[in-house]
Order: structure tokens, then C-alpha cells, then sequence
């Protein structure tokens, strides 16, 4: 199992606040990673680091072992997608319009619209399942609906690696399953690489694969799900005592609070 | 605030306090400066025991009126500053923004060309009426159209009639020369030539307005919270919109009618005030009184000083002061989150 | 593409009512003759034609143009519904430096007003990019030095207006109150080799400008380098409007409008927004001149407040309006 991305000895900090100090991260290739931790632990902090939107005050990040830094933002955008919570489009924008902007990185200032794109922008849709909204504008959809929009865009980057900021919610339980399966299957079929922030506890460890939780911007754990899940862990991450079950459908560690 | 004196507020109290007193330190210092050197000493003998000298009449005719006038205008303008922005929500607010200094001017234009330039108590007049009607006729664009409720719409409602009326004065002012001999220093804010019964007859106005404003203050925290949040809270955020809205047109149409339209002190003294002592109306409100009144005054006579004019529009060396101040804080604070 | 038709046959119409009708009306079969060269077209007919209305009609038709296209830029770069190239400090920068020409002067020629105004309009908008800059720019904060940058020159023009000599002040204020009235045949092409350059890139660059739009965040994360892009296009801005303003002086409210007009019209792809947001700005200018021209003859009312004056009205039927149809 070699690293996809990884931070070595990163410090993030927003001016005088310092949110992650000397972090150590790695995040296994054609892996789902879920990032968990209490609020304020950072850990948006370190998706955006590690998408390259917020440079360490110390540090590297590295894609593949090599340095994100000598990646320009456009070659970057080809191999890394990001979606960031509440992104905001201008009014009148279709789902199409929408999909369409993830092909940017991809096309030179005269390239043309070609078959390709076209392609990569139908495959997203579909995979999304907003292939019948295409043509409505963004705001006269549900939050669930124009979530799927946003994540089909970053799919149409057609990068090997998605970063995910809380991308379920907003979203009712038969669309957060389906969520969780599509990024399953991207993983398990397309190759890809998922890191995605995550604030259900149990979601996160009945489908992600590596868990990293964090706390006060510091890695308390990083593994297995059944590695990682505990007792112990839960109390002194979150403060919440709890026991730890069997899920009786995937057989995965199940947190349930006392 | 019911729940005793912490440090912080001994602190905010010791800067209040200390503002108070080079304020009143200010004003005397302004009195005394000017052509003709007046001591203290004599200022005080020309307040409480007149003798009818040319330096007693100075004082009390001339330069008293002047810095009362800065005093009064100054911190109304500050306070209705604070006032808009916490009702719009948006540090760019200010009561230029309700139409105030276009409607005023337009006013204050027509009324020239109609009726040839008058006294300094007839402008004062129709300035007050210009800038009431306009922010009044903004507010019902802004809250009663079919756009309601929101304050998107009461800060684009007043940016087309302030546009609106600033074509409408220019195209006035680019015909009659005589006008825009008559109101180019008015436009430029001024404090020069005001005299007692002039600032008596807006008093009243703006201290009604200042204190109403200090009783609102504990709303204006809670609206400052977006309408939602607002009402979820249990307040009516059309009805304090509402008087919040009426107490900036006291406030600052009053001084706009002493002073002309000095736009720059309701913009950058309530984010001085933010920065000093956060985010708390109750505290702000008073620190825009005082701040507000002390960058007017020592606006003025730094013009009077510098410039050796006693003409010199006070709304020039406020910006001269002012906007580099703002250009610090817009570098240093803003957008560090984005 | 059916709204893009009645744009010009508006234009169009507006062109001809522009030749026919002023001081001297000309009736349709006057005005075809003279176009067409016809032997019957009197050479009084021609001189007002071809020397008078016409280059007015152009410059009015090519300032409109631009600063519909500069304020599209802004609009889409800075976020903010209210976004123009005043914001910028362009207009400021200009009204400062022509004041500052006609009033500190002995006898300006004429010609250096033009270069007064876009001197003060580059210089501005540089200042306030420089100083928006630290470890890259944000929007709001580009917004806001303009306005305390804007503050200082507005100041500048104040106290210039206020101690200048009454005549050169009301002058300074004719020009910057915008206008076309001084328009010939080489100011037109001058503006015209001018313009054609950064506008046909800024249209070229509608899909940067379709991404910039979704906020630095997004639009990183697509791979654009944002603070390159936003430079970039503020350097076209500047050089587009520049170039307007001293062309025409101050002609405020089209770069707000035009945008908002033309993104109603034909939706939020930049590359459709362009061409009829510049029809319309072209529109807007060409007809407040001939309004200007025409509703208080024989004195002719500049363009730039004419713009506002209907313009403003305009803008709120269609902000008032469209939040209505929302519902």
C-alpha cells in the first residue's frame, strides 16, 4: 500500500493562529480516507492544504513523493479535484454550465469543446445521476440535487485523487448511501483516490478504508477503521463515552453513545 | 449591562474616558488657535463673564459656533455611520448611502437656482428636507418594493437615487455658474461661518437622535445578526429597521444641513470603533460619539492651521486624515479570511 | 441569436435617427441620398452628415461598447452585483487629474485633457492593485482600498473645485460630466485601434472570466491561477475604460448596467454575455446622447448624464422586477 498524497511535517497556520502544527499524513493510494475528528480539529485545514488552496507555513506536501509545489495550479486541477463546503455559482448557471467548468484545467485558452470533453462531462453526470437535470438552472435545485452537481463537476476533472469536504451534507440518507457507494465504486473501479471529510462517525467507518482522526490539529489515529474506532479513542477525541458494536450488516465498528 | 464590571469593560471605560478628555481638550486648543491668538484664560472670561471685547465676540460669535458645530456634526454623522452598518450588515455602509448627501445637495442646488443663493439658515433648511425625502423615499424603494425585507435591496435602492440625484445636480450645476459658484464649498463640507443659532436649531434634533440611538443600541446588536436570525430571536426586524432608519435621518440629515455633506467620518470611524472595542454596540455608539466629533474638530483646525484658511472645507482634511488610516486598516484586516 | 438581431436593428435604427435628426432634421430621403452619395445630396447636408453626426455617432457607439465590456470584466472578477471600473478608482484617478490640468494650468490645450484623464484613470487603478496586493489579492480587499484610495482624489478634486477659478472649475465639470460633443473622425479611429486589441482578448477569455466567478477557492481548485487571471484582466479593464474616459470623460452607470442587461438577456456564459453586453452599452450611450441632444435643444445635455438619469430608473425596474419574478 505506497502513498498517494502525504504530508511531511506540515504547520498550517491563518495569520497568528496556528491550526495544525508538525502533521504527519499519509493517505493511501486507490483508498477511501476519511478524515474525522470534532469541530475545529482542522480538518477542512488539511483538505485544503492538501489540495494545494492553502500553502503550509512549513513543510511539503507530496503527490506521488513529489513536491505539489512544482505543479502549477493547472496541472494540479488535472490529477487532484476538490470540493469545498457551500461553493457558490452565479445565478442562471445550468448543471451542464456547471460540469462543464470541471474540463477547465483541461483545455488551453483557444482549445476547443471536443468529443472528448463532452465525454468526460456525460460519464460525471451519469455516475451523479444528474444527467436529467442537465438543463436546470442550479438554484431551482434541492441541496441534495446541486451537491451531486457540484461533485460531478469535480468528477469531470476526471483527476485521480477527489477531496471531499463534508460532501453529505445536505444530503437525505437514501442520497448520502448513494454517496458513499459512488465514491466506493470510484475507488474500487475507477482507481481513483477519495479523501473526504467526514462527520458521521459510523458512515465513516462502515465505507472508508483508512481513517485519520484528528484532534486539536494533531493525527490521534490513523488505520483500519476497526483499528482506529475505540472506546478509548471516542472518549478522548470527541469527550463522549460510548460502546462500540459489531454493525450487524457490514461488520464494521459501530459507536453507539451512552 | 447587569452582569458587573469586568476587565474588558474597565478597559473600554479608560478609553472612553480618555477620548472625553482630549476631546474637551481639542475643542478649547481649537477655540484659542486662529489668526488672532486667544489664551484660555480669556476664552473662559468670554463664556462666563462677556464683556463685549472684539476677543470675546471672536470667540463667542465665531470660533465657539465653529467647534460646536464640528462637535455636534461630527459625532452624529459617526453615530448614524454605525447605525447603517449594522442595519445593512455591510462595513461599506454609510448615511451617504440612505441618499442623504445627494438628496441634500440636490436641494440645497435647486433651491439656488430657483431662488438665487440665500442665507446660511434657508440652506440649512432645504438640505434637511433633501436629505429626509431622499433617504425616506430610498427606504420605501428598499423596503416596501417588491424586493422587501432584504438590505440588498436598501443598499442598491440607495445607490440608483444617489446616482440619480448627483446627474440631476451636475446637470444643474454645469449650466449655472453662478450656482456652482455659490455651493462648491457648501458640497465640500465646511464648517466656516456657522454660527449659534444655526447649530442651536439642529441641536435639538441630534441629541434627540443620540440618545434614541444609545436606547437602540442592545437592538442594534441583535440586528446586526441578519433578519433571521433577528426574528428567530424574538425581534421584529421591520420595526427596528425601521426606527434604526429614522434615527440615522435625524442624525445625519441634521448634520449634513450644518456641515454639507462630510461623507467619509460615518464610514471610518465606526470601523475604528470595532477594532478599539469590539463588537458590542453599547460600547461603539458612545466611542462614534466622541471619535466621531474629535476627527472633525481636529480635522478643521488642522485646516485652519495648515492651510492658514479659514475657508478650508473640513470634508477635504478629513479625507486627507482619514483615508490613509482606512487604506491601512482595508490592507491589514480585510480579506484575511478569504 | 433572435435577441442578438433586434439588438442591431435597434442599433441600426438608432444610427439613422442619429444622422437624420438634430438642429437641422433631414428627412429619410435627404439623409439615403447623402449616404449614398447620390449627385442630389447638397454639400450642407453631406458637412453635417459626415463631419458632425457621424463621428459623434461613432464615439458614442465605441465608448458605450467599452465600458460595457470593461464593466462586464469587473463584474465577473470582483463578485459583487455592484462591481464597475469606478471601483478601481478609475474615475476618481480621471476627475482628479483632468481638475487638476484645468485648473492648475495656465492655458491646457485641449488635447491634454485625454491624456490627463487616462494617465489619473492607469495610475489609480495601478495604485490600488499594488496596494490590494499582499501575498495576492482578494476581492473585497481590491474593493476597498478603491474606495479609500478613491476618497483621497475625490478630496484632490474637491478642494480644487472649491479654490479654482469658477470658469476653469465649470469647464473641468463639462468634460468630466462625460460627453461626445467633441468628437472628429480621428478620435474615433484612434479609440478604435485602441480598444480592438484588449477587447477581443477580454472576449477571448470569457471562459477564464466563467470560472474566476465562482470564488478564489473554486476556482483554484479547477487549476486556475487566480491572481494571474484577476491581474490580467484588470490591466484590460483598465486599459478598455481608461481609454473610454478620456475619450468621453466620466459617462457613469453603462459598465454597471450593461452587464446586468446583458446576463439577463442571454444567461451567465461570459462568452455570450460579452458581445450583448457591448451592443447594449452601445445602445445606452448612442441614445442618452441623442436624448441629450434633442429633449432641451439648443442646449445639449452631456451623454454621461443623461446615462444616469435613465439609466438608474433602469436598473432599478430591472433589479425590482426580477426579484418580483422570483417570487
Amino acid at each position: 500500500m505506497s502513498a498517494k498524497l502525504a504530508g511531511q511535517q506540515v504547520s498550517i497556520a491563518y495569520g497568528e493562529q496556528r491550526i495544525v502544527e508538525n502533521l504527519d499524513l499519509i493517505v493511501p493510494q486507490r483508498r477511501f480516507t476519511a478524515l474525522v475528528g470534532p469541530n475545529g480539529s482542522g480538518k477542512s485545514t488539511i483538505l485544503r492544504a492538501l489540495a494545494g488552496l492553502m500553502a503550509p507555513t512549513k513543510g511539503t506536501i507530496l503527490l506521488d513523493g513529489r513536491s505539489i509545489d512544482i505543479l502549477s495550479t493547472k496541472e494540479m486541477a488535472k490529477r487532484v479535484g476538490v470540493l469545498l463546503q457551500g461553493p457558490v455559482a452565479p445565478e442562471g448557471l445550468t448543471v451542464r454550465d456547471l460540469v462543464k467548468q470541471g474540463r477547465y484545467p483541461h483545455r488551453s485558452l483557444f482549445g476547443r469543446w471536443s468529443a472528448e470533453h463532452e465525454a468526460a462531462c456525460e460519464d460525471a453526470m451519469m455516475l451523479t445521476g444528474t444527467t436529467t437535470l442537465a438543463d436546470t438552472p442550479l438554484e431551482r435545485l434541492s441541496g441534495g440535487q446541486r451537491q451531486r452537481a457540484w461533485i460531478a463537476m469535480t468528477l469531470a476533472q476526471q483527476g485521480e485523487v477527489l477531496l471531499l469536504d463534508e460532501p453529505t451534507t445536505y444530503l437525505d440518507l437514501a442520497h448520502q448511501i448513494e454517496l458513499m457507494n459512488l465514491i466506493t465504486k470510484l475507488v474500487r473501479d475507477h482507481g481513483k483516490t477519495v479523501i473526504a471529510v467526514l462527520h458521521d462517525l459510523n458512515q465513516a467507518a462502515r465505507y472508508a478504508e483508512h481513517i485519520v482522526m484528528l484532534k486539536g490539529g494533531k493525527i490521534t489515529a490513523a488505520g483500519r477503521p476497526e483499528h482506529v474506532i475505540s472506546e478509548a479513542a471516542i472518549a478522548d477525541v470527541f469527550g463522549v463515552h460510548s460502546v462500540i458494536i459489531r454493525d450487524p450488516v457490514a461488520g464494521t465498528p459501530l459507536c453507539v453513545p451512552l | 449591562m447587569i452582569c458587573g464590571f469586568d476587565t474588558n469593560d474597565g478597559k473600554r471605560l479608560f478609553v472612553l474616558l480618555f477620548l472625553c478628555c482630549m476631546l474637551v481638550g481639542m475643542s478649547m486648543w481649537a477655540v484659542t488657535l486662529g489668526m488672532m491668538r486667544i489664551s484660555p484664560f480669556t476664552v473662559w472670561n468670554a463664556l462666563f463673564s462677556f464683556d463685549g471685547s472684539r476677543e470675546h465676540l471672536l470667540v463667542t460669535t465665531i470660533r465657539l459656533p465653529r467647534v460646536l458645530a464640528g462637535l455636534v456634526a461630527g459625532s452624529a454623522l459617526a453615530v448614524s455611520g454605525a447605525i447603517m452598518q449594522a442595519v445593512t450588515n455591510n462595513p461599506l455602509a454609510s448615511p451617504g448611502l440612505l441618499g442623504i448627501n445627494a438628496g441634500a445637495a440636490f436641494a440645497v442646488v435647486l433651491m439656488m437656482t430657483f431662488f438665487g443663493a440665500g442665507t446660511g439658515d434657508v440652506y440649512m433648511w432645504f438640505a434637511f428636507c433633501g436629505a429626509g425625502c431622499a433617504a425616506l423615499f430610498v427606504y420605501a424603494l428598499g423596503s416596501f418594493g417588491p424586493a422587501g425585507h432584504s438590505t440588498t435591496g436598501l443598499i442598491l435602492a440607495g445607490a440608483i437615487v444617489a446616482t440619480f440625484l448627483t446627474a440631476l445636480t451636475s446637470a444643474v450645476l454645469i449650466f449655472d455658474q453662478s450656482t456652482l459658484d455659490a455651493v462648491r464649498l457648501w458640497t465640500a463640507g465646511s464648517l466656516a461661518g456657522r454660527t449659534t443659532a444655526q447649530v442651536a436649531a439642529v441641536a435639538p434634533y441630534i441629541l434627540t437622535g443620540l440618545i434614541a440611538a444609545f436606547f437602540l443600541a442592545r437592538h442594534l446588536v441583535t440586528l446586526s445578526l441578519g433578519a433571521d436570525a433577528a426574528r428567530s430571536l424574538g425581534q421584529n426586524p421591520m420595526v427596528w429597521r425601521a426606527v434604526a432608519i429614522a434615527i440615522v435621518i435625524l442624525l445625519a440629515g441634521s448634520a449634513v444641513a450644518l456641515a454639507g455633506p462630510i461623507g467619509f467620518v460615518g464610514l471610518i470611524v465606526p470601523h475604528i470603533a470595532r477594532l478599539t472595542v469590539g463588537v458590542d454596540y453599547r460600547w461603539i455608539l458612545p466611542f462614534c460619539a466622541i471619535g466621531g466629533a474629535l476627527l472633525v474638530i481636529a480635522a478643521d483646525t488642522a485646516g485652519r492651521m495648515v492651510f492658514a484658511s479659514q475657508s478650508f472645507p473640513v470634508g477635504v482634511t478629513i479625507a486627507l486624515i482619514g483615508a490613509p488610516f482606512f487604506l491601512w486598516l482595508a490592507r491589514n484586516r480585510a480579506g484575511e479570511a478569504v | 441569436m433572435r435577441l442578438t438581431t433586434l439588438l442591431v436593428v435597434l442599433l441600426l435604427g438608432l444610427v439613422a435617427a442619429s444622422l437624420a435628426l438634430g438642429d437641422i432634421s433631414l428627412s429619410w430621403r435627404d439623409l439615403l441620398e447623402t449616404l449614398s452619395g447620390s449627385p442630389d445630396a447638397t454639400p450642407q447636408n453631406a458637412m453635417i452628415v459626415f463631419d458632425l453626426r457621424l463621428p459623434r455617432l461613432l464615439l458614442a457607439l465605441l465608448v458605450g461598447a467599452a465600458l460595457a465590456t470593461a464593466g462586464t470584466i469587473m463584474l465577473a472578477v470582483m463578485r459583487n452585483p455592484l462591481a464597475e471600473p469606478g471601483v478601481l478608482g478609475i474615475n476618481s484617478g480621471a476627475a482628479a487629474a483632468v481638475m487638476a490640468v484645468i485648473v492648475l494650468m495656465p492655458r491646457p490645450p485641449v488635447v491634454l485633457l485625454p491624456i490627463a484623464g487616462f494617465v489619473g484613470a492607469v495610475v489609480m487603478a495601478a495604485a490600488v492593485y499594488l496596494l490590494a496586493w499582499r501575498n495576492g489579492t482578494s476581492s473585497l480587499r481590491i474593493i476597498l482600498i478603491g474606495i479609500g484610495l478613491g476618497a483621497l482624489a475625490s478630496a484632490i478634486t474637491t478642494f480644487l473645485s472649491a479654490f479654482g477659478e469658477i470658469g476653469d472649475v465649470q469647464r473641468a465639470m463639462i468634460w468630466l460630466a462625460g460627453s461626445v460633443y467633441e468628437a472628429d473622425m480621428v478620435k474615433v479611429r484612434l479609440l478604435f485601434f485602441w480598444l480592438i486589441l484588449p477587447m477581443a482578448f477580454a472576449w477571448i477569455s470569457s471562459r477564464e472570466l466563467d470560472v474566476i466567478r465562482f470564488g478564489d477557492n473554486s476556482a483554484r481548485s479547477l487549476g486556475q491561477p487566480v491572481d494571474l487571471v484577476r491581474g490580467l484582466m484588470i490591466v484590460l479593464c483598465t486599459l478598455i475604460s481608461g481609454a473610454a474616459v478620456a475619450a468621453a470623460g466620466l459617462i457613469g452607470f453603462v459598465g454597471l448596467v450593461a452587464p446586468h442587461i446583458a446576463s439577463r438577456l442571454v444567461g451567465p456564459s461570459h462568452a455570450r454575455i460579452f458581445p450583448v453586453a457591448a451592443l447594449s452599452g452601445a445602445i445606452l450611450v448612442m441614445a442618452s446622447d441623442l436624448l441629450g441632444r434633442l429633449a432641451l435643444a439648443p442646449v445639449q445635455l452631456p451623454a454621461g448624464i443623461v446615462t444616469a438619469l435613465i439609466g438608474a430608473p433602469f436598473f432599478a425596474y430591472l433589479l425590482w422586477g426580477r426579484q418580483h419574478a422570483r417570487g
